[in-house]
């Protein structure tokens, strides 16, 4: 009796099975298999870092020598600016705020160059926070501040008589990163903040209350601003 | 082709697909061994295009580094191709890289998730080298830890 078409089908054997692989390997077939086969395939790498953190703050005069593209860096400055008011005598301790200005010259933002301040009424006050992510972080600027000023002769006006507003040409009504204050009788005070990757500035104007009524002379005190990042 | 191996329309099923199968194998990628390639891992440390933030102006960074790029491609030689650069898509994504040769391979950019062509032709040595000065630019608001970026070449032969 005949097979019913199982038997009509030859399937090869082993060695025939070789054969066959061996005949359509060389016509190029199955590709994947020869793309696996080829093996020492490597991939060359780059390791980058985060970037770095950078933090600049300036108060008063600041030197640049651009605009801190492509690698320019800020340059220390070590001027230390004054703010001053002479009251003259017969309105010592009345009550009506005197106006005070600055010897600094810095006008124009190291940002873009922008004539931001008015000299010699306003001081500028600006920095920036670099730094890789993409957070909300902020960092701030504190002011240490002596309990008052003093003479040679040992007389005192508190620090605390002497207040800011705070603006910048073109801000119009925007609020001000450094808002106005008024320094404490000693201490520390936070006076404004820079948020992460961005440039902040403002404009003071200082003013001195002249609400007490303190002997003539020469009364000094120095502020000191401070920036930290994490 | 002749196909002994079954009765009639089961071979014919059989050979279609193997015909079918022969017709794509002609385009073929494969990946390039640049293990020659000096450094292989190199470090590059990246610094703020634009130091000053200006808002969402320029929050770039970028760094520039040499590499002596060797391929071998002794399995192609004698035949013609096209060779790949590719930065296959990864963290911290969204970068891009650029760069000039001294004339073996072509100078290009391309960012994350592509291939951009370097070479096209006869394959007539065993060795493809050239120097390149690759630059790589990533926003650094994206950058929350330093990354490993992976390269490599591959071919399509012709």
């Amino acid at each position: 009796m005949p097979s019913r078409g199982r038997d009509n089908f030859r399937r090869p054997g082993r060695a025939s099975l070789v054969g066959l692989a061996a005949t359509l390997c060389r016509r190029g077939l199955p590709p994947a298999l020869l793309a696996l086969a080829s093996g020492t395939a490597l991939a060359f790498t780059v390791t980058i870092n985060q970037g770095t953190r950078a933090i600049y703050l300036q108060i008063g005069n600041g030197t640049s020598s651009g605009l801190f593209d492509n690698g320019v860096l800020p340059t220390n400055n070590t001027t230390i600016n004054k703010v001053s008011v002479a009251v003259p005598g017969n309105a010592v301790g009345n009550g009506t705020a005197q106006a005070m200005t600055t010897d600094s010259t810095a006008s124009n933002s190291f940002w873009d160059g922008f004539a931001f301040c008015n000299l010699p009424t306003q001081l500028y006050i600006g920095g920036f926070y670099r730094t890789p992510g993409n957070g909300n972080g902020t960092i701030s600027v504190t002011a240490s501040v002596p309990v008052a000023l003093a003479d040679t002769a040992g007389d005192t006006i508190p620090f605390s008589q002497i207040s800011w507003t705070s603006s910048g040409n073109a801000d119009g009504n925007a609020a001000q990163p450094f808002p106005a204050g008024t320094f404490p009788a000693g201490g520390s005070r936070t006076i404004g903040q820079i948020g992460q990757n961005q440039w902040a500035e403002s404009c003071w104007t200082f003013s001195y209350l002249n609400t007490v009524i303190a002997p003539g002379g020469s009364y000094t005190g120095r502020v000191t601003y401070t920036l930290v990042a994490p | 082709m002749r196909c002994l191996l079954a009765p009639q329309p089961l071979a014919r099923a059989f050979c279609i697909i193997l015909v079918a199968a022969a017709a794509t194998a002609a385009a073929r990628t494969t990946i390039i061994d640049d293990s020659g390639t000096l450094p292989h891992d190199a470090a590059l440390a990246l610094h703020w295009q634009q130091l000053a933030p200006r808002g969402s102006v320029n929050n770039q960074v970028v760094g520039t580094l040499a590499l002596r790029v060797k391929l071998n491609v002794t399995p192609w030689l004698r035949r013609t191709g096209r060779i790949y650069l590719v930065l296959p898509a990864q963290q911290p994504g969204a970068l891009t890289a650029s760069w000039t040769t001294q004339g073996r391979l072509m100078p290009g950019h391309l960012a994350t998730g592509e291939r951009t062509l370097v070479y096209a032709g006869a394959i007539t040595s065993a060795f493809i080298e050239d120097t390149v000065q690759l630059t790589l630019s990533v926003d650094g608001r994206r950058l929350i830890q330093g990354y490993q970026i992976n390269f490599h070449f591959e071919m399509d032969e012709e």
